[in-house]
C-alpha cells in the first residue's frame, strides 16, 4: 500500500472541511480518529477518489484519485457507515455479483467467487436473504463481503461498529482483526484501533497527530475534555 | 432495502426472466387493440389468476397494489368525469390487468436479472454509441429497488406525524419524503461509485 497526500485540501461551498495536508501512508493497519466533524470522512473519501482534492493531489498505489478514478477504486475498497446503503441490491448474493461485472466473469465463475467470498466471513447461510431480515453485525459483514468480493488492495471502514450492540460489534471487531488485506478504519470505538501500526487524529479538519496509537489516543481524550 | 420479489416455485417464478418481459411488453401492446368491456373483463380475470398463482396472499397483496390501484382508479374517475361510464370501465379493466401483470413479473423476477436483460436489451443502443446499455440497466434495478424503500420512508414520515399527534398533510409528507429520497440518492451513488460498478462496460 502507498497512499500519498500532497497539500491536498477540501472546500465545500468555500469552507475547508480538510486542510492542506501532506503525508505518506504505507502500514498495514491505520486507525483514523477524531471528534464529529474533524474530517475523518473527507479524508477517507479522498483517497477512495469520491472527493476530489480543492488543492494539491492524492495518489494511491501511483494512481492519482483524480486522473485514474476508475483504478483507484479497483485499488481501494470503501466501507460505509450505513450498510444499508452500501449494499444495493436487496438479494446478498445479487449484490455481491453485481460488484464482480466489471471483471466479465462467466456466470461460473462470478457465483463462485460469491460463493467464496460468503464462505470466507462464514455467511454462505446468508446468500439468498435480503438484506433488511439481517442483523446489524450480518449487515456489516455482507458490506465487507461485497468489498473484498473485488479483491481491492486497500480496504477503507468507515466507522464499521457504529450502532452495533456488544455482540454484533464484538463480531465484527474480530472479523477486522482477522482481515489479511491492509486497512484504514475511521472509528469512535478505540479499542478497535488501539493497537494498529500508526493512527492519525484529525482535528477541526487538521492532521492533529500522527503516530503511535497510545500517544495518539491520549492526546484525543485530551482534545475530548 | 426491502424488495419486491417474493420468492416462490410458480411457473411464473420458473419462467425465464426475458420470456416475462417479452410477455409483458406483448400484453401491454395486447391490450390497447381492444376497445370493449368484455374482452378487457376476461383479460383482468386471467391476470388475477395470473397473480393468484404466486401464492402472495390476499392481504399482502392488496397492501402491495394498493397504491398503484389508487392511482388507476383515480384515472378512470377523471375519465368518468370527462367521458363515458363505458370508457371509464375500459380505463380501469385495462390500467388493472396490465398493473396485475407487472407486478406478477416483478414479484417474480430478482433485481439482478432485470439488470442483465435491460442491459442486454440495451446493447443495440450502445453499438450506435447513444447510451450505455449497463448504465441503463442498472438505473432500471435500482428505480425497482427503490420503490419499496420509499414506501416504508413515506410510512415512517407518517408515523412520525401521528407520534407528534400532527394530522399528516401532503406538503409536510412530501417534502421530507423527497429531502431524505434524494440525500438517500446520494449515499447510494457514492456507493455505486467507490465499487466501480458504474464502471462496467
Amino acid at each position: 500500500m502507498d497512499i500519498r497526500f500532497e497539500e491536498a485540501e477540501a472546500r465545500f461551498e468555500g469552507r475547508t472541511v480538510l486542510h492542506p495536508l501532506t503525508l505518506s501512508l504505507s502500514e498495514r493497519r491505520i486507525g483514523i480518529i477524531g471528534l464529529n466533524g474533524s474530517g475523518k470522512t473527507t479524508f477517507a473519501r479522498m483517497i477512495n477518489g469520491l472527493v476530489a482534492p480543492s488543492a494539491g493531489y492524492v495518489v494511491v498505489n501511483g494512481f492519482d484519485t483524480v486522473q485514474h478514478g476508475e483504478k483507484v477504486r479497483a485499488e481501494t475498497g470503501f466501507i460505509f457507515q450505513n450498510p444499508q446503503n452500501q449494499i444495493i441490491l436487496p438479494i446478498l448474493k445479487e449484490d455481491i455479483a453485481l460488484g464482480l461485472k466489471s471483471r466479465k466473469l462467466s456466470r461460473q465463475e462470478s457465483d463462485a467467487a460469491v460463493d467464496a467470498v460468503l464462505d470466507r466471513f462464514g455467511i454462505g447461510h446468508l446468500a439468498a436473504r435480503r438484506a433488511h431480515e439481517l442483523s446489524g453485525g450480518e449487515l456489516q459483514l455482507a458490506a465487507l463481503a461485497s468489498v473484498l468480493a473485488t479483491e481491492p488492495d486497500i480496504l477503507i471502514m468507515d466507522e464499521p461498529t457504529n450502532q452495533l450492540d456488544l455482540k454484533n460489534r464484538e463480531l465484527v471487531r474480530r472479523t477486522i482483526e482477522g482481515l489479511d488485506e491492509n486497512i484504514m478504519v475511521i472509528s469512535h470505538d478505540l479499542e478497535l484501533v488501539e493497537d494498529f501500526d500508526r493512527m492519525l487524529l484529525f482535528h477541526e479538519g487538521r492532521l492533529a497527530a500522527d503516530g503511535p496509537p497510545a500517544d495518539t489516543i491520549r492526546l484525543y481524550r485530551e482534545l475530548a475534555r | 432495502m426491502k424488495t419486491l420479489y417474493v420468492e416462490g416455485d410458480s411457473v411464473l417464478h420458473r419462467l425465464p426472466p426475458r420470456v416475462k418481459l417479452l410477455g409483458l411488453a406483448a400484453a401491454g401492446i395486447a391490450l390497447f387493440f381492444f376497445r370493449s368491456i368484455p374482452p378487457l373483463a376476461v383479460a383482468a380475470l386471467i391476470s388475477a389468476a395470473i397473480y393468484a398463482s404466486l401464492g402472495i396472499g390476499l392481504r399482502h397483496s392488496l397492501a402491495r397494489l394498493r397504491p398503484i390501484f389508487l392511482t388507476i382508479a383515480v384515472v378512470a374517475l377523471f375519465t368518468l368525469l370527462v367521458g363515458s361510464a363505458e370508457e371509464a370501465a375500459t380505463v380501469l379493466l385495462r390500467l388493472t390487468s396490465l398493473m396485475l401483470l407487472a407486478a406478477a413479473v416483478t414479484a417474480t423476477t430478482g433485481i439482478g436479472d432485470f439488470i442483465d436483460e435491460i442491459t442486454l436489451a440495451a446493447r443495440p443502443l450502445e453499438r450506435l454509441g447513444l447510451v450505455k446499455a449497463a448504465d441503463i440497466g442498472l438505473s432500471i434495478g435500482l428505480v425497482i429497488r427503490f420503490v419499496p424503500e420509499i414506501l416504508d420512508r413515506y410510512r415512517a414520515i407518517k408515523d412520525a406525524h401521528r407520534a407528534r399527534g400532527l394530522k399528516p398533510r401532503i406538503l409536510t409528507l412530501a417534502v421530507p419524503l423527497i429531502i431524505l429520497t434524494l440525500k438517500n440518492a446520494d449515499e447510494i451513488a457514492a456507493a455505486i461509485d467507490a465499487r466501480g460498478i458504474r464502471a462496467q462496460k
